[in-house]
Order: C-alpha cells, then structure tokens, then sequence
C-alpha cells in the first residue's frame, strides 16, 4: 500500500486529465451554443425588397424602431428599400401615395431591440426629400441634394455630400457628424450628442446642444449665418486660412480663447470681457458666426 | 408660400379649411406637413377627451401642482373637490387650458426655425405656462412613461433632463439680469426647445 505522498503524483495527473477533458468538452458546448444561437439568427433573419417608382423630388420616410437606416442615391427615378428584419416580431409596412413613399418597421407583440431590429439600406434619386426616424441608428444619408431630416435618440447620425437642401437633425445623446454640405440650411438640435461639422456651409447653419461638445472645421463659407450654442458643451472652430467672418463668441462661466488675430469691431451687443467673451472679424466678415455656451469653453483656432 | 408665413396662418387655418396655397405648401413641406398632422392629432385628442366624463385626474394635478408653484393658487384647502370642480367649473372648455398648453409646444418648437429666430427674438418667454405647457406633464411624470415603455432609456432621460433644466434656469437667471438683452431670450427659447424636443423623443412610439 503506499503512502499518501507516493499516491499524489497520480492523482495530480488524473485532476489534469479530467480537467483537461472537462475544458474539452466545455469548449465544445460552448461551440455547440455558438453554432445554435448563429443558426438560429440566420434562420431568423430575412431580407425584403420593396421597389417604387417616383417623380421629381419624392418624398420618402423610413420609421425604424430599432436599427440603422442608410440612403445613397439611386441611377433613375427608383426608390429601392433592403431590409434586413432579425426575426419575425417585426414586419415591415410600406406604403405609396402618389409621389410619396412610407416605411415603417411593425413591431409584434414581444418584440425588443434584439429582435425588432430591422436594418434598412435604401436607394431613393438624389432630389428626393427623405426623412429618417430610429431609436438605435445608425442614420446615414449620402450624396443627395433633396432635404434631410434624420432623428434618433442614442442613434449616432451621418449626413455627407448633401447640397442645396435642408438637413435637419435632431438626436437626445446620439453623435451628429455632417460633413460636405453646400448652400445647406442646417439645423442639429442634441441634447448631448456632440455633433461635428466638417466643411459645411450655407445661408444658415445652427447647432443647439446642451452638454454635447461642438465640433465645426471649415471656413463659414461666403455669406450665411451661423449660430453655436450649447449649455455646458464644449464649442471649437477650426478654420482655414481665407476665411471670411464676422466672429463673436461669449462663455457666460467658462471660457474663451482665440488664435486668430481678429480685426477688433468698433461695437459688439455685449461687454467684451477678457477670457470669457471676444469679436472680431477675418477677412471680409462675410458670414456672421455666433458661439455660445453657458459653462463651457470655446476655442477658435486654425487649421 | 414659405414656411414663416403658413405657420403666422396657422390658428385660422386649423379654425377652417387651409387655402389652395396653403394645401400647396403643406404637400410639399413634410416639416409644416408633421406640424399640422400634430395639431389635427391634438384637436382629435380633443375631441375624444370631450366625450370622457372627466379628465385623467393626471392631468388636473399636473396643473394645479404648477399654479401652486406659480402661487396662482393657494396650498390645498381641506376642499377635496378643487381638481375636478376645476374641470366642472369649466365643463369641456377646460380642456382648452392643456389644448392650448400644448399647442404652445408645437407651434414654440416649430417656430424655433431659423428664418423666424430675429422675429422670436422679440417675443417673451410663456412664463406661467411654461411647464404645463409640456402636454400638462411633468418632469417625474415622464420619467414614470419612459421606465413603462423603456426602461433601458430612463437613466439616460434622466440625466439629460437634470441637464436640459439646468440650462433653462441659466437662461432665465442671464435673462433676469437684463431683460433687455436678446440674446439671453433667444438662449431661453433654446434651452425650452431642447426641453420640448427631448419630450416630444420620449413619448414618440417609434423612438423609446
């Protein structure tokens, strides 16, 4: 009989063994589980195409609970909807009356994020007006030159090479990032999204935030009004050299700083305070630009 | 016609039928579209509301517990009866006080639109309706909403909420300095537009 000491090597090498054997056959459940929930989602899922001719400048909305929504221009006068449903607690309801179409994803009864999600990919001629609605997003709409309006809650928006036309977005905490927009009547209300403007210009521009920090890179393009403003979010300006603006920014708490050497105005609406408010102009002072916020800080500066 | 003006026409459009111009605009404009959809909705509701014997006592209370912090009423006499004798007092007609409350809300955010902002810049703020102005419910009474429908969302409503609030009463302390300064008006009507957005995203169904 030996002893314990001489049986513990054994036992150590069959803990081993087990162990390795149960790690074996965990890992492929876990496989087998993976494979299931996969299959299962596969099988699931669906895809749907609704196809609509229109006239000039249609109007279409897409109504999505739960899941993103992206536009890009079509070739002819052609809306194409692709929709991807996750299960079948949703359907999709779609709807054509004269020169407008409606897309609206039908929640069933016990259908959540997961599963109500439907992802649409949507192709509509570029002079089309659109209108976007998601909880979740992501909302993207491209290379289009009819009006936009996307809104979303948390979901994160993108709105590119949009011209000549509205675009209006409205997010509760989703980040906002429009970006080469010409002759652009812009509005971007979030609540704390922050929202950043890349290149974009037009008769009148205006982001209103909260607490989200704003974000605009480009040069105020040559006439138009533009208007920051936030509570406690952050606001930067980045412009290139041959700008042309007529500048005035104001923290009310927080604070201001300025690497442009502004030509100083002879009046301003408010009391020019040193590190809390400045004005000025650069170049010709074509368009007006108003930065304000309340607590936080707004920096001016080149690119 | 443009926006501005079929909004300026907007309480004698709803009192009758829109003019040829009038339906022109609003086929081709889905922001002015949704805002008249909104206003027929209400004045549905409205309708609606005036067969039910008496109004949610939600909507009584909500009213009355912002006069009181207005000081427009007293604090509660031992009268049981206030809240609905407010609604037998004025029969169906008290419904006006929350139609018109939140028509204010409609027509406030829809004229936030930049080619009216100078315009608004001369208006006051609506004071004593301000809150009530939110379809008669307050903070705490969204908040119940969004736990019911989203429960996932209501931290984040909340918090954007508290913040939201706190940028109305900054607007309004810069506003009390200098009533005269535009611009402190102007960044009142902001704060009340994110307000009123971030209540018109919690009871949208499509956007829990």
């Amino acid at each position: 009989m030996g002893t314990g000491a001489d049986c513990a090597p054994d036992k150590r090498v069959g803990l081993e063994s087990w162990e390795r054997e149960m790690g074996s056959r965990k890992h492929t459940a876990e496989l087998v589980a993976i494979a299931v929930i996969v299959a299962g989602t596969l099988v699931a899922q669906s895809r749907k195409e609704y196809r609509f001719n229109v006239g000039p400048k249609a109007g279409v909305s897409v109504v999505n609970t739960y899941g993103g929504i992206s536009v890009k221009p079509s070739s002819g006068n052609t809306v194409v909807v692709n929709a991807t449903l996750y299960s079948n607690k949703v359907e999709v309801d779609s709807n054509q009356i004269g020169n407008r179409v409606d897309i609206h994803s039908h929640l069933l009864e016990g259908a959540d994020q997961n599963s109500g999600r439907v992802d649409y990919e949507v192709l509509v001629p570029a002079d089309a007006s659109i209108t976007l609605h998601s909880s979740t997003g992501p909302l993207r709409a491209e290379k289009l030159h009819g009006d936009v309006t996307m809104e979303g809650t948390a979901a994160p928006v993108v709105a590119d090479d949009i011209s000549n036309a509205h675009v209006h977005v409205r997010t509760l905490n989703g980040p906002v990032t429009v970006s080469n927009v010409e002759n652009g009547h812009v509005e971007i209300d979030s609540v704390s999204g922050d929202v950043t403007l890349r290149s974009v210009t037009g008769p009148f521009v205006l982001v209103n935030s909260t607490s989200g920090k704003i974000l605009y890179n480009g040069d105020f393009g040559n006439s138009g009004e533009y208007r920051l403003t936030s509570h406690s979010g952050d606001i930067d300006a980045v412009i290139p050299d041959g700008t042309s603006a007529d500048v005035s920014a104001r923290s009310v708490r927080g604070q201001v700083q300025d690497d442009i050497p502004l030509q100083p105005k002879s009046h301003t609406s408010f009391v020019i305070k040193k590190g809390s408010a400045f004005a000025g102009t650069v170049g010709k002072a074509a368009s007006s630009v108003v930065l304000r916020t309340f607590s936080g800080k707004i920096h001016l500066k080149k690119r | 016609m443009k926006c501005g003006e079929l909004q300026q026409r907007l309480p004698e459009m709803m009192a009758g039928r829109p003019s040829l111009e009038e339906q022109a605009h609003l086929r081709s404009c889905p922001e002015c579209a949704g805002l008249v959809s909104d206003l027929n909705a209400i004045a549905e509701e409205a309708r609606l509301l005036r067969a039910a014997e008496e109004p949610s006592p939600r909507v009584w209370n909500a009213i009355e517990v912002r006069l009181r912090q207005e000081g427009l009423i007293r604090p509660p006499q031992p009268t049981p009866e206030r809240v609905p004798s407010f609604g037998k007092r004025w029969g169906w007609a008290g419904w006006l006080v929350p139609i018109a409350a939140a028509l204010l809300i409609v027509v406030g955010v829809s004229v936030r639109q930049p080619s009216r902002t100078r315009q608004m810049a001369d208006v006051q703020p609506p004071a004593q309706l301000e809150d009530v102005a939110y379809g008669g419910m307050d903070d705490d009474q969204l908040l119940q909403e969004v736990s019911a429908h989203a429960p996932m969302m209501r931290a984040t409503y909340e918090q954007n909420l508290r913040n939201v609030n706190e940028y109305i009463r900054d607007a309004k302390s810069t506003l009390a300095e200098d009533p005269n300064d535009e611009e402190a008006r102007e960044a009142v009507m902001e704060a009340y537009g994110q307000k009123a957005m971030l209540f018109r995203m919690a009871l949208a169904p499509s956007l829990p």
